[in-house]
């Protein structure tokens, strides 16, 4: 007994010594931990010891630490030489270890007899915890030899027990579903449980072995919705299961709808409260709906507890967009919320009354909102910015009120999310009310004067240099710009002197003071720096207005594989005597910033000797089914546009399984006779379940016409083959045709849609000579949205500077669109949608220029 | 570990710990072997092949054994030298009645005996030839003849024929290695 005050004393010593040395794990090293690991060797152990090693190996992987493969095995291997100790709380440390180190070691299955013997013995401290470690190292094939055991322990008494399999099984479902869908008999019995948590973790499960079958889904809440569930944490689970299926369902079971809206008595505030934010976030809900669940949260507002009042403000101001109404009856309650000595309740307060809340009382909340904006944290700062944002589109007259207080808190300190927040709005309300926009870009201005984010003050020197040359005051800007390139990092710097280029090269009066800045730009210490600024000044100074205005202000617009491939095809055809002709390469609408999308035809079509000679490919166009999905045969449509012919790649699957099929080839009939396929490449076989591709090459007719509809039949010899061995049965064949749909050939495949970001210099830069100018009235649409969406999807061009939307009862809208026609010309289309008041019918005017007159002529032609 | 275990432990007066290793090729009986070991009503009535190792205890007069029961499926077998460094006695166990595979029980002895952390340190050997009471079973000359035990030098080394199922020989076995263990352990100290 002599021991106990000396452990004791002991005891009081170490927490005097973590006390003094403060965080006892601060400075570990990896290479001394895994050293000491080596005591985990020794006979016998000393459990107190080896505990504190293990803590300093967890600490070392939670922080990140990489450990190498045979470094990990090695501890791993002498960590399983602790189950010799019966020291509870080692044990216990091992399997977290255990856990740890399944990913990063090798042969981690050595201790599943070890696992499996703790998980079904007597021993309740090392169930759950050996249950978790175990299914962390069994891999899919080991899984059958566990399979018994865990089936046991999902039904164990035993809560923490049940509890473990069955959150354990969750996770295997992700790497083993199969084996763990058979164990569905014993899940469903523990959802049964008395226990609360695994009532709660068992239905969890049950609802993963289901979620693909939507039948069984709604089978599952209809049952588990009739006899009460007792643990508040599975109806809250049900009643999320339920509000999914309502969302995901085209026909949702009005049942499903009843039981969320029963559970709005429930006697748990958990449920009560899950049911109403299940109810206001669904789609399509009428006020009598919503009416019951709003009144709900309305009581929460009022809750003395604040956790409560802190959920219900929370939904009330995700909602807010959704039904303004129904969340202003609760005004009242949120309006007292704004004095609320809890900040982050106050903040969604006052963001939800500005959602919601008339154009009057903006004023008073934002005075409000200043008071405190200092004492919330970020993220709820990032809260107060979106509802600024959401305000300004919709009291765009209020600008003036936001701007100096976005400003305000613009220059206050933050996180970079924050700042960005910040930015963005500015920049929103910059581009949606022109009004705002000499006060915004002068607090963007501003902002960049002292900016350690990198990230944005790039971002705001390239919106400077889209508007800022647009205002009435262009050379007011110019000092912020400079002053960056003095002043910043590389990348601000280069930034700069771009956002200078664009400067001169959009007003023509600051092209002499562009200029002497861009020189002594040349003598930047940075290479990326002195090429832009040397690059832009020989412009400036030499090139004509065209060439400026497209190296300049829309950059290349180019795919950089294609670029790549068109080189490499010009230095190996040896003949040198023509210049690189960049027209040739294939156009992308991606900035080139953005990471290229895998063009996964390019390399398809190359392989081909036939196809692979008519150049580069300009256009692929998407999938189009030219079958039923359910058909014998499937056949879908790539289109493939060459300068100057079309591919047509019929991509055929054979879903019969006793059929093989030979010579497959597509032939297609032009009742015009305009189209005449120039070469076709056959399916020589064509075996059940695989997908090959035809091909028919076709030129563009010299009558000029680049719209037409084919016929199309699908032409084979079939082999009837066994089912099973895909053996033929004989060698006769007999013909056989497959009528398709019609491939139809629009204009909108000759064209590739490519924005132009500044369109009225572009639209000048091509002149009069081109212009094609077309009035007609529309039929088939009724609203100018409409219209404007179906005449670009037509000509298959892509609408520059937003002016695809369109304002709310405008009865007139210019939409100005651009796009490259096959070959490198620029097609630019202005057209004017307006809405006859007499008889309500839309007319159009559209003006179509392009760098060659005959390829106006050709797209104003496919419109007519 | 309860408070005495912790003081005997302190002051040496408690049973001595030692590891040993229960090694052999598959389905020879090395778990039905260490659960004979234990209490009556600690034992498992089914035996299953073990995946990667087991650990069971066991004491005999003054030393108490950790016995690593090896999982001794093919798969498994490499796994078995990480424990070899931290042992202080070997337990290899044969199928006398399994002719068929003793070739290849002889090639994994010999691959243990050669193994370094085995050759360089004298610790004793216990061969169980297992599974006595079948009818077709080898005895436990003709064993050692099989498995060249005959050629070991320089180490302690004993052949016992056993039954794990109904015990018989086990006491000998452990006799002999309790002797032979405390033996090495004193020859280290000394």
């Amino acid at each position: 007994m002599s021991g106990k005050p000396k452990a004791q004393s002991r005891m009081k010593r170490d927490k005097k010594d973590e006390e003094s040395s403060g965080n006892l794990y601060a400075h570990l090293d990896k290479t001394s931990v895994l050293q000491e690991a080596r005591a985990f060797n020794e006979t016998p152990i000393n459990a107190r010891k080896c505990s504190l090693i293990l803590t300093k190996l967890l600490y070392i992987i939670q922080q990140g630490e990489s450990i190498g493969r045979t470094e990990a095995t090695e501890a791993f291997f002498a960590v399983t030489k602790l189950w010799q100790s019966k020291d509870a709380n080692l044990r216990r440390l091992v399997y977290l270890v255990v856990k740890e180190l399944s990913n990063i070691s090798d042969d981690v299955i050595i201790v599943t007899s070890s696992l499996t013997k703790d998980m079904t013995g007597r021993e309740d401290v090392y169930r759950p915890a050996s249950i978790r470690a175990l299914c962390r190292i069994t891999d899919t094939g080991m899984l059958q030899t566990i399979e018994r055991y865990m089936k046991q322990a999902i039904v164990d008494r035993n809560g923490s027990v049940s509890s473990a399999a069955i959150v354990s099984s969750t996770h295997l479902m992700k790497k083993s579903s199969e084996v763990v869908r058979r164990w569905a008999n014993e899940v469903q019995e523990a959802v049964s449980s008395d226990n609360h948590m695994v009532q709660y973790h068992a239905l969890g499960l049950l609802y993963h072995i289901r979620c693909n079958d939507r039948l069984a889904v709604n089978k599952l809440v209809q049952k588990f919705s009739k006899n009460s569930l007792r643990s508040p944490y599975a109806v809250c689970y049900l009643i999320r299961i339920a509000a999914r299926c309502l969302v995901e369902d085209d026909q949702p079971d009005s049942s499903m709808f009843t039981f969320i809206e029963s559970s709005l008595r429930h006697k748990s505030e958990m449920v009560v409260y899950e049911a109403a934010s299940a109810i206001v976030s669904l789609p399509h809900t009428t006020s009598a709906e919503l009416q019951p669940a709003i009144a709900v949260l309305q009581l929460f507002c009022s809750s003395p507890k604040a956790a409560l009042r802190f959920a219900a403000v929370r939904t009330l101001n995700k909602v807010a967009m959704a039904h303004p109404t129904a969340v202003m009856s609760c005004n009242v309650d949120l309006e007292k919320l704004i004095t609320d000595s809890n900040r982050s309740i106050a903040t969604l307060a006052i963001t939800t009354l500005l959602k919601t809340g008339a154009e009057s009382s903006v004023e008073r909340l934002m005075q409000q909102i200043s008071g405190f904006v200092n004492e919330i944290s970020d993220e709820f700062k990032i809260v107060v910015v979106d509802a600024i944002r959401s305000l300004c589109s919709r009291y765009p007259r209020k600008h003036a009120v936001m701007m100096p207080f976005l400003a305000k808190m613009l220059r206050n300190d933050g996180s970079f999310e924050y700042k960005k927040a910040i930015v963005e709005t500015i920049i929103a309300i910059i581009e949606e009310n022109p009004d705002a926009k000499t006060a915004g870009l002068a607090h963007l201005c501003e902002f960049i004067e002292d900016c350690e984010h990198d990230n944005l003050s790039t971002r705001v020197l390239h919106l400077l240099g889209r508007e800022a040359p647009k205002t009435p005051n262009p050379s007011s800007y110019i000092r912020f710009i400079y002053n960056r390139v003095i002043l910043e990092s590389t990348k601000v710097r280069a930034a700069a002197v771009t956002a200078l280029a664009k400067f001169g090269a959009q007003c023509v009066d600051l092209r002499k003071s562009i200029q002497v800045l861009l020189r002594r730009c040349l003598l930047d210490s940075d290479d990326e720096v002195r090429d832009r600024a040397t690059f832009y000044l020989k412009m400036l100074t030499e090139a004509g207005e065209s060439v400026i205005h497209n190296f300049i202000l829309d950059g290349l617009q180019i795919s950089p594989s294609g670029l790549e491939r068109a080189v490499l095809d010009y230095l190996k055809s040896g003949n040198y005597s023509a210049p690189f002709d960049l027209r040739i390469v294939p156009v992308s609408t991606q900035a080139l910033s953005q990471p290229e999308k895998l063009e996964p035809y390019a390399a398809q079509l190359a392989a081909i000797p036939e196809i692979a000679k008519l150049g580069p490919v300009f256009k692929s166009g998407t999938r189009i089914a030219l079958t039923e999905s359910i058909a014998e045969y499937t056949v879908h449509l790539i289109k493939h546009t060459f300068a100057n012919a079309i591919v047509l790649q019929f991509e055929c699957k054979n879903t019969m399984n006793d059929q093989l099929l030979l010579d497959v080839s597509v032939e297609l009939e032009d009742p015009e006779s305009e189209w005449q396929p120039s070469g076709s490449i056959e399916i020589p076989k064509l075996p059940y379940g695989e997908a090959q591709s035809a091909y028919t090459i076709l030129e563009f007719p010299e009558s000029g016409a680049i719209s037409g509809s084919l016929g199309a039949i699908l032409k084979f010899k079939v082999m009837d083959v066994d089912p099973t061995s895909g053996e033929p049965d004989s060698e006769d064949t007999y013909d056989q045709t497959y009528v398709l749909e019609e491939v139809e050939i629009a204009v909108s495949d000759s064209i590739q849609a490519v924005s132009k970001s500044s369109f009225a210099s572009a639209w000048e830069a091509l002149g009069e000579d081109s212009a094609r100018e077309e009035t007609f009235q529309l039929s088939t649409v009724d609203t100018i949205p409409e219209a404007v969406k179906k005449i670009a999807e037509i000509l298959g061009l892509s609408p520059c500077e937003r002016s695809d939307r369109v304002g709310e009862g405008k009865t007139q809208h210019t939409v100005l669109l651009s796009g490259i026609f096959r070959g490198g010309y620029d097609v630019l289309s202005k057209a004017t949608v307006a809405i006859d008041p007499s008889d309500n019918s839309i007319n159009m005017n559209i003006i179509i220029r392009s760098t060659e007159p005959l390829v106006s002529d050709l797209v104003i032609s496919a419109v007519v | 570990m309860g408070i005495f275990s912790a003081l005997s432990g302190i002051f040496g007066i408690g049973k001595k710990q030692v590891n040993i290793i229960v090694v052999g090729l598959d389905n020879s009986g090395k778990s039905t072997f260490l659960n004979h070991l234990r209490p009556v009503d600690q034992r498992s009535s089914q035996i299953v092949p073990t995946v990667g190792f087991s650990m069971s205890n066991f004491s005999t007069g003054n030393l108490t054994f950790n016995a690593f029961d090896m999982a001794g499926q093919g798969k498994y077998r490499s796994m078995w030298e990480s424990y070899y460094g931290t042992s202080q006695a070997l337990i290899f166990v044969v199928d006398s009645a399994d002719r068929m595979r003793i070739p290849l029980a002889r090639d994994e002895f010999w691959m243990i005996m050669d193994h370094k952390d085995i050759a360089n340190r004298p610790i004793p050997i216990m061969v169980l030839a297992n599974k006595m009471d079948e009818t077709d079973a080898m005895s436990a000359s003709e064993i050692s003849v099989s498995l060249g035990l005959d050629v070991i030098r320089g180490r302690h080394w004993s052949i016992q024929a056993t039954c794990a199922t109904s015990g018989v020989g086990l006491d000998k076995a452990l006799e002999w290695l309790s002797v032979e263990v405390q033996r090495f352990l004193d020859s280290r100290k000394t």
